[in-house]
């Protein structure tokens, strides 16, 4: 984490901060309730079902990565060495693990809905 | 870009349905199917009615998933740069471009430049001119044109 005198003589814009939150938030629950309608067609049950959303949502992760951080980080890095993440999130984590439980829920009542809907 | 995410968004939902389409379709052939044939054998199969999804059904589907996640990642709006001077340097390079949605129009929350207070205040009075301004017009037996006659 930064700490005060770091964030001192580097300041960090809020508002860059909410939007790229509110972008990935907005992801992780669209593509969520996307991951399971895939579950209840493919008629996953129990521990599978939650290893193929968490298998998706890295996937989608790594996807945004390679889209959105990739083409900003080379960019920046022509201009001065190394700084990866950090240009878009404070830490990394926040990208891979960020929308993890957001979505969980929408994942859970699509997957539901469906795995019914297909059976029935 | 947009039309680019929005075309492959729409094929995943397509191929989405289609596989929706194609397991329930399994699922109902499966279980009268298997009805009649318990009916024939009596044997009660309830419980393994459907469990094997024909393995094209499931590739589709998770074709589908994946191709609709391609699509949103690539619809879903830039990221911006969070430290102070990245973005600033970002504003002041590209201006309103860098900063479009998606369709063209300029985001609500974009600021402009943030260093535009510092660029746009007055410069320094020059006092000593003024002073002498003031003198010469005192000297010249100044009263001020609109000002009360004492």
């Amino acid at each position: 984490m930064l700490t005060e005198r770091q964030l001192q003589i580097s300041p960090i814009v809020q508002e860059s901060v909410m939007h790229n939150t509110k972008t990935l938030t907005t992801l992780h629950n669209l593509t969520a309730s996307l991951f399971g309608v895939g579950a209840g067609i493919l008629g996953l049950e129990s521990y599978p079902g939650f290893l193929f959303y968490l298998i998706f949502s890295l996937i989608t992760s790594a996807l945004v990565y390679a889209f959105r951080v990739r083409p900003g980080f080379i960019e920046e890095s022509q201009a001065q060495g190394n700084s990866g993440m950090g240009r878009y999130f404070r830490n990394s984590m926040e990208l891979w693990t960020g929308g993890l439980f957001e979505g969980l829920s929408g994942f859970v009542l699509t997957w539901t809905l469906f795995y019914g809907l297909v059976r029935a | 870009m947009t039309w680019i995410s929005k075309s492959v968004t729409g094929l995943g939902l397509l191929f989405l349905a289609h596989a929706c389409y194609s397991a329930h379709e399994h699922s109902a052939l499966h279980s009268t199917s298997t009805a009649a044939l318990s009916s024939i054998a009596s044997h009660s199969t309830t419980a393994s009615n459907v469990t094997s999804l024909p393995i094209d059904i499931s590739i589709e589907t998770v074709v589908a998933v994946f191709v609709i996640c391609v699509g949103l990642v690539l619809g879903s709006p830039e990221l911006r740069p969070i430290q102070w001077r990245v973005w600033a340097g970002k504003i002041e390079r590209e201006g309103e471009k860098g900063f479009m949605s998606s369709d063209g129009t300029v985001d609500k929350d974009y600021v402009g430049n943030p260093f535009r207070v510092l660029e746009s205040r007055p410069g320094f009075i020059d006092i000593r001119k003024q002073r002498k301004e003031f003198a010469e017009w005192v000297r010249e037996g100044g009263v001020a044109v609109g000002a009360p006659k004492s």
